[in-house]
Order: C-alpha cells, then sequence, then structure tokens
C-alpha cells in the first residue's frame, strides 16, 4: 500500500490507458487487474463502485472510470493525473492517424503491428472475465449458479438483444440483490426483526 | 468558428452521452446538418481514426475538434471530452462512504457479475475480426494463458502481440 506516488499512478494510467485496443471495457478491465490483483492499490468493492458510477457518468465511460480509481488512489491529484495520462498520448495519436488517413498513406507495417495487438486484447478480454467472475463463484454450488446466471445473462442480453448496458448492470445489480447469500439474508432479517 | 463555441458545442455532446460514441448524432446536428462545417465523410474519418488507435473510442472528438480548427480546435475537444468525467468524484465521495452497506456490496457484485457478462459480448465481435488464422488464434490463446495464469502486465503481452504481428507482415 506504501508503494503508491503520483508518478507511479502517473505511468500505470500512461501504459495501460495508451497501449489498450478494444475501448473502454477492456481499459477498466486492465486497470482493474493492475490496481486491484497486482498492486492492490484499491479494493474490489472500490472498483466495482467505480466502474458502476462511471457508467452512469455523463461522456465517455472509461475517461470517469480513470479519474475515479485516480481519486481512489491519490484524491483529486491522482484524478487529474489519471484522466490525463491514460488518454493525452492516445488523443494526439487519433490526430496523427487522422492526418495519415488524410494524405492516404498505407501504413502496412502498423497494420500488421495492429492486427497482432486486436488478437492479443481478445485474449486478455476473455482473461479478465475469468478474473472479474473468479472472487463470486468460488465458495458453494449456489454461489457458482448465481455468476453463471448473472454473468451469462448480461452476456446474452447484450450480444444476443443489443441491449444497453445501463439497464443490463441495473437488472444483474438487482438480481444480486435478491439472490442474497444465506448469512447475508439472515442478518438482514435480524436487522429488519430489530428496527 | 470561436474555439469556445467549438468546446460549448463538443462539451454539451459529451455531456448528453453515455458512452464513447454515443454523442455522435449530437455532432453530425451540430456540425454536419445545423452549421455545415463537416460532411458526413469527415465525420466518418474522424472516428475511424479515434478507434484506429488506442484508448476510449470517444478520441473521435478530438479527431473533430482537430476538422474544425485544427491543433488548438484538437485541444478544445480534449478537453470537452474529459470535462463531464470529473463529475464521477462527487458521486464517489457520496456513495462511497456507505460502500460497506450489505445492500450496496450486493448491488455492487451484482454490477461486477454484469459488467463481465458485458464485456464478453464486447469480445465476440472483437474475435471474430481479430482470429484471421492460425497464427492470430495462437496469439488469443497465448494471451489468455500468459494474464490468466502469470503476473505478467499487459503492456507487456501487447507489445509482444505488435512485435509479431509486425514480423508476421514482413516475413510471412
Amino acid at each position: 500500500m506504501s508503494d503508491r506516488s503520483l508518478g507511479k499512478l502517473t505511468n500505470i494510467f500512461l501504459r495501460v490507458g495508451n497501449t489498450t485496443f478494444g475501448g473502454g471495457y477492456v481499459t477498466m478491465a486492465v486497470l482493474g487487474r493492475e490496481l486491484v490483483d497486482l498492486r492492490r492499490w484499491i479494493t474490489s468493492e472500490d472498483y466495482a463502485l467505480a466502474f458502476a458510477l462511471a457508467r452512469v457518468t455523463p461522456g465517455t465511460n472509461v475517461i470517469a472510470f480513470c479519474a475515479a480509481a485516480g481519486w481512489l488512489v491519490m484524491g483529486a491529484g491522482g484524478a487529474v493525473a489519471a484522466v490525463l495520462a491514460s488518454c493525452a498520448p492516445s488523443a494526439a495519436l487519433a490526430v496523427l492517424i487522422l492526418q495519415g488517413i488524410e494524405s492516404g498513406s498505407s501504413h502496412r507495417w502498423v497494420m500488421g503491428a495492429l492486427a497482432g495487438t486486436v488478437a492479443a486484447v481478445s485474449g486478455t478480454m476473455w482473461s479478465i472475465v475469468a478474473w472479474l467472475v473468479r472472487p463470486f463463484v468460488k465458495g458453494g454450488a449456489t454461489k457458482l449458479l448465481r455468476g453463471i446466471t448473472i454473468t451469462g445473462g448480461a452476456f446474452l442480453a447484450s450480444w444476443k438483444f443489443n441491449i444497453t448496458p445501463v439497464p443490463i448492470l441495473a437488472a444483474a445489480a438487482m438480481v444480486s440483490l435478491i439472490w442474497r447469500d444465506a448469512p447475508a439474508r439472515a442478518v438482514a432479517a435480524n436487522e429488519g426483526g430489530a428496527k | 468558428m470561436n474555439i469556445v463555441v467549438l468546446y460549448l458545442l463538443l462539451l454539451k455532446a459529451s455531456a448528453m452521452s453515455f458512452s464513447g460514441l454515443g454523442s455522435l448524432p449530437i455532432v453530425r446536428n451540430d456540425f454536419v446538418v445545423e452549421r455545415h462545417l463537416l460532411t458526413d465523410r469527415q465525420v466518418n474519418t474522424a472516428v475511424v481514426a479515434g478507434r484506429a488507435g488506442p484508448g476510449p473510442f470517444g478520441l473521435y472528438l478530438v479527431c473533430i475538434g482537430y476538422y474544425v480548427k485544427g491543433t488548438p480546435g484538437a485541444v478544445a475537444a480534449f478537453l470537452a471530452m474529459i470535462t463531464p468525467a470529473f463529475l464521477v468524484l462527487p458521486l464517489m465521495r457520496w456513495l462511497g462512504s456507505c460502500a460497506e452497506l450489505p445492500l450496496i456490496r450486493d448491488s455492487m457484485r451484482g454490477v461486477l457479475l454484469g459488467s463481465a457478462g458485458l464485456l464478453l459480448a464486447a469480445s465476440v465481435p472483437l474475435a471474430r475480426d481479430a482470429i484471421s488464422g492460425p497464427f492470430t488464434l495462437a496469439i488469443v490463446v497465448a494471451s489468455f494463458l500468459l494474464l490468466s495464469f502469470t503476473k505478467l502486465e499487459s503492456v507487456w503481452l501487447m507489445l509482444g502481440a505488435a512485435l509479431l504481428g509486425l514480423g508476421a507482415k514482413l516475413f510471412g
């Protein structure tokens, strides 16, 4: 926990934000692996909170996620550093690509490198799905079934029925609230009785 | 166009959407239909340029700004793109204080599991594009295994995959 610094935080967001292809989900998931799993700078609960709130914040979700994650690690300075580091270089690159397209130049080597990177992104996404799901499906058949139901349901709703992310995440939260762990239900019942 | 007006128009588009490309209809309406500053072809090219590199899909806004006002326009568009993101901070402050409540914790578990499903769905078209033969399939499988069973940082994986792709193009 003590090894965190603004420089290290900036370095992580700079590397992940500007080398990860495939859009916001991939970047948020890779950042989760870096900040929660590898460095333990934020808890998985904080990660989930940042992820959820980034989804409902106007604008580009992954930038909101970077602001939230940076803030969790290093406060307001961390939020600004994370946002700038995660997307300023790739914004400059987008303009360069635009200029390249406009000038009609074709970059055969760049396309080759891009093909390799896009393939790696697919493998990355699947490993991150496994990483996200793993803590919630351990500890019995009921947890496994709940995990498969919510994850599988979200997958089908998005892939098969093209439902937008916000209602899917809202439904996932509702199912998870209703389908609680047995001890949590008992505690809640006791709390209700006490009142 | 005045740079402040450009910033405000792009800020409006950014703040009224909830995903990277969600602002596209507003941008098209403001810059193509209403003000005739851009053509549909330019908007499409901006989207392609924004998606061709790393980073969020919303980067196309920077290309829109560049088309309209050159480098200062790109900077104004970048600022318009990142401004709404900071709205998440008051939300974090308020909700973070009740993150330990069972109600919030259970909801967050659902959100994480749901987001895993969304990520899986997003990976399907990407994998279809990415797997063009045995070589790219091998990169996909190796990436999955390396990230799942080692502590390798993703940036090295991406760099290695880029070098392999480059090598395949040069020597393949």
